[in-house]
């Protein structure tokens, strides 16, 4: 069966620093997959690549065996994309992003309306109907960046950091949708570095270390007999392990 | 104290970084530039007559004036202070300081010594006060420059202060425009009007001249006007603002329509967007209406094509503004986003361009077939090229929700978005060209001419701005995130790497290689050969017979070979930057 993501050989350099040295991760179709990694181990770089965001050094992604580079049509069809802090038409209303981003896919006036409606009513934006984006909290922006990930019907899910800075009550709902999208036969990958989370909501996981996958695979498999938190702190190695004390405190 | 120290200090460890960053080049251009005006200042000392105390209004309206292009200075923002528990003097204090560490407070400083030279052509006690009176006088420049931004920045938080703002602003910089006009009419020629002294840019020569009085009276306006700017930066920090008027539903049916719909919103809904267009709108009114004043209706018929020139330098960074947003473009390969940005463009500029143009011609009485031709040419220019400028020399924007205090500062590098602005000014005058080269040839034939070009720029221009957008999508969106273009990216602004001096010498060689080649060598060649003697300051014309065409002919060839240096350097460093063969790119 072709993976819902494939990514082979993914490179990408900034200067003298090696952000994504050759990652290669197979998301198979049907997976919730977890990305985790410590800041700057490079997940948002790989994801930004997969996706189309940031064109790679060396390297290619296929979605649903769609390139996304060399077809990017066909593949951007099949993805829904949540990348951590960018903007977005800021002076429109939750319901006019929508909208607008409906109409740009091409789909008709009358599905973007319904979808809106569903979405917006879900994600409990219906009652900042009048709120212009730019005056959303960060819980809202995340939840009216999932709505715009998930207007199209996509088949593939990739989100960056969907649940940094949001509240519980909102993290629920995101999680409610997530899990019931994966039910229905959808793929999801996202990236954290909450491990309870990861542990929580994925089946598959990746471990992304200094641009390099330390270990990829079924949850069980990583993890062992230890728990996640565990297993990452022995794979990336770090020295917080030896807790240390502040000297004035 | 020791908090203007540390901020001080701050402020030079960031200026320090961008010396070595990419802006270097454009610091030390800007730089050159500003110590020759300071030293035509100094030499304005040694004339007789007023003319020093013009230079130094002319310095204090810079002060003034050029935070409304450039958002100001913001490299310290009082945001970054406000959980350390600093009383707003203090705060205020200490970002004065750091205020005076940076390039601008230098040079007027030294523009500033002409007080010293006045002063010494008095005596030794003038000389001395002198002294003082540069440092206050510089204070009160850098401080009216903050007092200015931190109001306008408040001014701005409403719709209505944002238009107040726009007009304002367009009439201060179109009455600069026309000063020659108010020169006129105050002065009737050679005749500096009295109260130029009197502005308190002319308190620090008041005082080298003998009155003792104007040091206290700087120093006393010093104390209000940081009480004032304190007071302002406390409003600042704490603006905060919602709406929640009713919507008007979104009624668009296609991706193009969309796209429309969004920019219309952020026409109407944007405070910078008012202010860009009410802006533009105030300037070309004012600026054709003020040769009213000596009674001169003949620039009446510009007001029109003015705006529509203006509103493109305005908008000319349209993608910048909108920050990292166009991530959703790229998701969303085949949707007319540039089309799209284009007719918005003409519907928010396009009604009022044409009633300016057509009120204001029938005001002066035409020429009418010289005004539709332009303006027809203009819109389709300026729908072109604002896409297209944008895109190829995009500079990166703060996204919208981060823009602080001070809305219109839209993006770090206000000396590319000026610099910007007149590019933009230049190339949609440009379009203009044929239809206005037809209208005056052959009358009424201009307009169609101007529909025509005005359509071909619309659409070609477009075009070219839609393959970029997508050939290059993922690097802009690259450049907007990080504020640096990709690696092996071709921006278009990118100066090919080479060392410090080369750069410096390249900027030199380009910017005043023109000098000698064009007025001094071309045009002077022009007034000799038409016997026009002693014209202005073409030096050729004050030759004896036998010099001047020598004169003229060395200044071309000055002019040519400066420019030329410049450009051999600049090849040279391209061609090296070539030889080692990069990998292909996946593509």
């Amino acid at each position: 069966m072709t993976a819902a993501l494939e990514i082979r050989g993914l490179a990408k350099t900034f200067g003298d620093n090696i952000a994504v040295d050759r990652v290669d991760l197979t998301i198979p179709q049907g997976s919730f997959y977890g990305l985790v990694g410590q800041n700057g181990a490079g997940k948002t770089t790989t994801l930004s690549m997969a996706v189309g965001l940031l064109r790679p050094d060396a390297g290619t992604a296929q979605i649903f065996g769609a390139d996304v580079w060399a077809d990017p049509a066909k593949a951007k069809q099949l993805v829904g994309v949540l990348p951590d802090g960018m903007a977005m038409p800021e002076r429109l209303t939750g319901r006019e992003v929508l909208t607008y981003l409906g109409l740009l896919r091409g789909m008709s006036k009358q599905v973007v309306a319904e979808r809106a409606e569903e979405l917006l009513s879900v994600l409990e934006l219906d009652d900042a109907e009048k709120t212009l984006v730019i005056e959303y909290s960060t819980g809202m922006r995340k939840k009216i960046g999932l709505a715009t990930a998930l207007l199209h019907a996509p088949r593939l899910l990739v989100l960056d950091e969907p649940f940094e800075a949001v509240d519980p009550v909102s993290a629920a709902t995101i999680k409610m949708i997530l899990r019931g999208f994966v039910a229905g036969g959808g793929s999801i990958v996202l990236s954290s570095h909450v491990m309870a989370l990861v542990e929580q909501l994925c089946d598959h996981v990746g471990v992304i270390d200094k641009g390099r996958v330390a270990a990829a695979g079924p949850l069980a498999e990583v993890r062992g007999a230890a728990t996640l938190e565990d297993r990452f702190v022995e794979l990336v190695g770090a020295e917080s392990t030896t807790a240390r004390g502040l000297s004035w405190l | 104290m020791a908090v203007a120290a540390t901020m001080v200090q701050m402020k030079i460890a960031i200026l320090r970084h961008s010396i070595r960053g990419p802006r270097g080049s454009m610091m030390a251009s800007a730089g050159s530039l500003g110590v020759l005006l300071a030293a035509g200042t100094i030499y304005l000392a040694f004339l007789e007559g007023d003319w020093l105390a013009v230079a130094l209004a002319a310095w204090m309206l810079g002060w003034i004036v050029g935070p409304i292009f450039s958002g100001g200075d913001e490299t310290l923002r009082p945001e970054y202070f406000s959980l350390l528990g600093l009383g707003p003097g203090r705060l205020a204090t200490g970002l004065l300081a750091a205020a005076f560490a940076g390039l601008a407070p230098v040079i007027s400083l030294l523009a500033l010594a002409a007080l010293v030279v006045a002063g010494a052509r008095d005596g030794v006690v003038a000389a001395l006060v002198a002294v003082p009176a540069m440092v206050l006088q510089v204070a009160v420049f850098v401080l009216l420059s903050k007092v200015t931004v931190a109001a306008l920045g408040i001014a701005l938080g409403s719709r209505l202060g944002a238009i107040g703002t726009g007009v304002l602003n367009g009439f201060i910089l179109a009455l600069l425009g026309q000063s020659w006009v108010i020169a006129v009419a105050f002065g009737q020629g050679g005749q500096i009007p009295e109260f130029v002294r009197y502005l308190p840019s002319g308190w620090g020569l008041l005082a080298v001249q003998g009155d003792y009085l104007a040091l206290a009276a700087m120093a006393v306006l010093i104390v209000l006007l940081l009480a004032a700017w304190a007071a302002l930066l406390t409003r600042r920090a704490g603006a905060n603002r919602r709406s929640a008027r009713g919507r008007r539903p979104m009624r668009a049916g296609t991706a193009r329509q969309a796209v429309m719909a969004k920019e219309l919103r952020t026409w109407t809904r944007d405070l910078v967007r008012n202010h860009q267009i009410t802006f533009a709108l105030a300037y070309g009114v004012f600026f054709a209406a003020t040769p009213l004043l000596l009674g001169i209706p003949a620039m009446l018929p510009l007001a029109g094509p003015i705006f529509i020139a203006m509103s493109a330098a305005m908008t000319a960074n349209s993608y910048g503004v909108d920050g990292t947003a166009h991530w959703l473009t790229l998701m969303t390969p085949g949707a007319s986003d540039v089309r799209g940005r284009q007719l918005a463009w003409l519907v928010a500029v396009g009604p009022l361009a044409v009633l300016v143009t057509v009120a204001f011609t029938l005001a002066a009485g035409g020429p009418w077939p010289l005004v539709l031709a332009a303006m027809c040419a203009l819109l389709g220019g300026g729908a072109g090229m604002v896409p297209l400028v944008s895109v190829y020399g995009l500079i990166p924007g703060i996204d919208p929700r981060n823009r602080g205090g001070n809305p219109l500062r839209t993006t770090e590098d206000e000396g590319s978005i000026t610099g910007m602005a007149y590019l933009m000014l230049l190339l949609v005058a440009l379009t203009a060209a044929p239809a206005v080269v037809a209208a005056v040839l052959f009358g009424w034939w201009g307009v169609p001419i101007g529909i025509v070009t005005g359509v071909l720029w619309y659409w070609g221009l477009g075009l070219l701005a839609e393959r970029r957008l997508a050939a290059q999508g993922p690097e802009l969106l690259q450049l907007m995130r990080t504020g640096r273009p990709p690696e092996g990216g071709t921006s278009a602004w990118k100066m090919p790497k080479m060392s410090k001096t080369h750069e410096v010498i390249v900027m030199l060689c380009w910017s005043f290689g023109a000098i000698p080649l064009i007025p001094q060598g071309i045009l002077a060649a022009v007034f000799v050969s038409n016997g026009q003697l002693r014209h202005s300051w073409f030096l050729a014309t004050y030759m004896p017979p036998g010099l001047r065409w020598p004169t003229a002919i060395l200044m071309m060839l000055i002019g040519l070979a400066a420019m030329g240096t410049g450009a051999w350097l600049y090849m040279r460093a391209k061609q090296r930057e070539k030889e080692p063969e990069l990998p292909p790119v996946y593509d």
